[in-house]
């Protein structure tokens, strides 16, 4: 096959168990997010705009939606003759079936896909973040560093550093210690996840990694360590923009909202780094007479009777009249009834909401609600 | 049985009456409904109905056309067997309001008989609908005719079904019959055929002039009518370009409209249609209004009755006053100054 430059391996298999009901029957980087999208759709959107064509997406909980929504990547642009997207479950082997028990172990398994390309460099991605980023940018830096391994990095605040991987650098940016979630931090540049690497050297660690007993197979707590050992080239990449892991009800939500700020940063509206998804072909929203919408961002499909106030309205949506919508995230297809209030939720998609439902969070909490079947059933 | 269905859509017709929304595109590819072109609709409905070949006749000038129907990928129509055919016009002007031309389709008469599809749909590009063709062919076998037409509140949709060996006939006896298209076969007084009409009771609109552009864009702002169109188990398919939810921003205020994605709503807009990307800037009113893609309002505007077609440019403070029966039309692409009118 024709050599590939850089190939993409993104990690989609997390469960995402902080999502907690969100991720019950799908994978968390296929969670909706900002009235359109799915998570994954930044990071496959992020590699069609940075002109890398090969993606292996690498998947294992709970797949089925995932696989069929990924398809052959047409809505990325990623259905090539050579490369384009290829789906990486685990798979049997005559020795057994393989599961992937760590992101190291999932890389490992599947070095026959990269092998086929014989790349250059391997980027890994991980399925589960929203940003937007020219993933050139990294790799020209790795190419002029000279790096075994590059590491996208982001300066968060000292107060938070504690609960994020941190790379503790020297003045030229190279990695000498990374400190997986560290009581007392000695830096504030946070992993990404993000690796770009050469592929010789990947192959080598990962092969070193597999032969350990020990190793739980992990790109932070055991590879990255490994090349530090053995006193491989490890440069920091400082990325600038918009970043957030969504990992927690609470995170997601935040993310959501952040869409509704102009200057967070995050600017769906950029035609030069458009987000692809796939679309759900549905007629243009309808707001009627009775309506009264603001700030809010409002997807396709949607009929909208009732009162939204700084939300995210996913497609297909209907909220009847006298019903008010707060601060929310209402997932595709929902419908809300008469007269409900809904306060700092996340209503997940195709629930139906009674007439006159109330849901809102305690008061004195910062809690986000995030409704479900049963949870209704409660109320 | 529907699969038997050969689809031909004429995309050649031209009407003087739409005027300045067809300086630049054919008919069927006149934007409605915020974010369709006017051929979706019946493409859509031959699709939905379970016609997998269909046949577009089209004009010289077509780039409009092209490129939005590309391969028929959204149409599920790019298929290895059967799937989206294109019939260029054999001549350069050729331009009326004549469906089915028969000379047109003469020059590709073997699409017709390497098929073996035992009927053949013909229809025009302008009518706006969600029809099962299935219900057609049902009658058509059942009452044995040689011709249905479909019909609307008793005057014809320009829709034709026909066995296709008798329309290879028909047009290969041109020069005996006379008759230069269907429409011809099916008004002929001395008609040895069995002509059938089809009251088609559902909801449907032939746009065929700039009043009735914008009369049946308002009608999509009653539900009922809306309802009728846009189906869940039936969509109406077209190119999709991934715009981002639309963003209502504070102190916008929106009444009974219907919007595209990817606008920025800063001012208000009542009783309107609102393509993709449009952007209303604060202050600015639109009432009664149909603003195509991309079109950009400045702020503190008024803009009533209007019709902008794409990529139109208003600036600040400019007041735009149409009436009902004859809209104010901004041409595709055009400036509008706050002074040009003064």
């Amino acid at each position: 096959m024709v050599r590939k430059k850089c190939v993409a391996m993104l990690l989609a298999g997390g469960k995402g168990s902080r999502l907690s009901s969100l991720t019950k029957t799908l994978a968390k980087p296929a969670v909706p997010f900002g009235g359109k999208y799915r998570i994954i759709d930044f990071t496959l959107s992020n590699c069609t705009n940075s002109g890398i064509d090969t993606v292996g997406v690498l998947t294992q909980y709970q797949p089925l939606l995932l696989h069929s929504y990924i398809g052959i990547g047409s809505a990325w642009d990623l259905d090539r003759r050579h490369g384009g997207v290829t789906v990486l479950p685990p798979y049997t082997e005559s020795s057994g079936v393989k599961w992937y028990t760590g992101t190291a172990s999932a890389i490992y398994q599947n070095m026959n896909y990269l092998s086929q390309y014989d790349p250059e460099y391997v980027l890994i991605l991980s399925g589960d973040h929203i940003y937007k980023m020219d993933y050139n940018d990294m790799l020209e830096y790795h190419i002029k560093e000279e790096a075994d391994v590059s590491i996208s990095v982001i300066e968060v605040p000292w107060e938070e550093a504690s609960r994020f991987g941190i790379m503790n650098t020297n003045k030229n940016m190279e990695v000498t210690k990374f400190e997986e979630k560290p009581l007392y931090p000695k830096n504030n540049l946070a992993s990404m996840g993000i690796y770009i690497f050469k592929w010789s050297v990947l192959k080598e660690f990962l092969e070193m990694d597999d032969r350990n007993p020990e190793s739980s197979h992990d790109f932070g707590k055991d590879v990255i360590p490994l090349l530090l050992e053995e006193k491989k080239k490890l440069i920091a990449y400082p990325f600038k923009g918009y970043w957030k892991d969504v990992g927690t009800v609470k995170s997601l939500w935040e993310a959501n909202m952040d869409l509704l700020q102009e200057d967070s940063g995050l600017n769906l509206f950029d035609y030069n780094q458009r987000i692809y998804s796939v679309n759900p072909n549905q007629p243009p929203q309808y707001i009627s007479p009775t309506a009264n919408i603001h700030e809010s961002l409002i997807n396709e499909g949607c009929v909208i009777e009732g009162n939204i106030d700084h939300s995210v309205i996913f497609q297909g949506v209907h909220v009847e009249e006298g019903s008010i919508i707060k601060d929310s995230v209402i997932m595709p297809d929902a419908v809300i009834g008469k007269n409900v209030y809904i306060e700092r939720a996340i209503i997940p998609e195709g629930i139906h909401i009674p007439d006159n439902t109330i849901i809102r969070a305690d008061k004195d909490t910062d809690e986000i609600k995030l409704v479900t079947e049963e949870s209704l059933l409660l109320i | 049985m529907h699969k038997n269905i050969l689809g031909v859509i004429d995309a050649t017709t031209h009407n003087n009456m739409m005027e300045d929304l067809i300086l630049n595109r054919s008919m069927c590819a006149v934007p409605f409904a915020g974010r369709y072109r006017l051929i979706d609709f019946v493409l859509s409905s031959m699709v939905n109905s379970g016609i997998e070949s269909v046949a577009i006749l089209h004009s010289y000038e077509n780039r409009s056309l092209m490129d939005h129907l590309g391969s028929g990928r959204e149409w599920d129509l790019n298929r290895k067997r059967d799937g989206l055919f294109f019939f260029p016009s054999p001549r350069k002007e050729s331009q009326s309001e004549i469906i089915g031309c028969f000379k047109q389709l003469r020059r590709n008469l073997d699409y017709f008989y390497r098929g073996d599809r035992k009927y053949t749909l013909i229809s025009n590009c302008h009518t706006v609908c969600n029809i099962n063709f299935k219900d057609i062919l049902t009658r058509h076998i059942t009452t044995n005719s040689d011709v249905t037409e479909v019909r609307h509140k008793e005057k014809s949709l320009g829709m034709f079904l026909i066995e296709t060996s008798l329309l290879i006939d028909l047009i290969n006896n041109q020069e005996y019959n006379g008759y230069e298209s269907i429409v011809d076969v099916v008004i002929d007084k001395n008609q040895t055929l069995k002509i059938s009409e089809y009251e088609y009771t559902g909801y449907a609109a032939m746009i065929n002039s700039i009043e009735k552009y914008y009369s049946h864009s308002m009608e999509l702002l009653n539900p009922a009518i809306w309802k009728q169109l846009f189906l869940k188990n039936n969509p109406i398919y077209t190119k999709v370009k991934d715009e981002p939810p639309t963003r209502y921003v504070n102190g916008s205020l929106v009444k009974n409209s219907m919007i595209a994605n990817g606008c920025v709503i800063e001012g208000h807009v009542e009783n309107s249609i609102i393509f993709r990307g449009v952007k209303i800037g604060k202050g600015t009113v639109v009432k009664n209004s149909i603003i195509m893609q991309k079109s950009q309002i400045g702020t503190n505007c008024t803009l009533e009755s209007a019709i902008l077609d794409k990529d139109v440019r208003v600036e600040n403070g400019v007041i735009l006053l149409g009436t009902n029966s004859a809209p104010f039309v901004l041409r595709k692409g055009s400036v509008q100054g706050a002074l040009m009118n003064s």
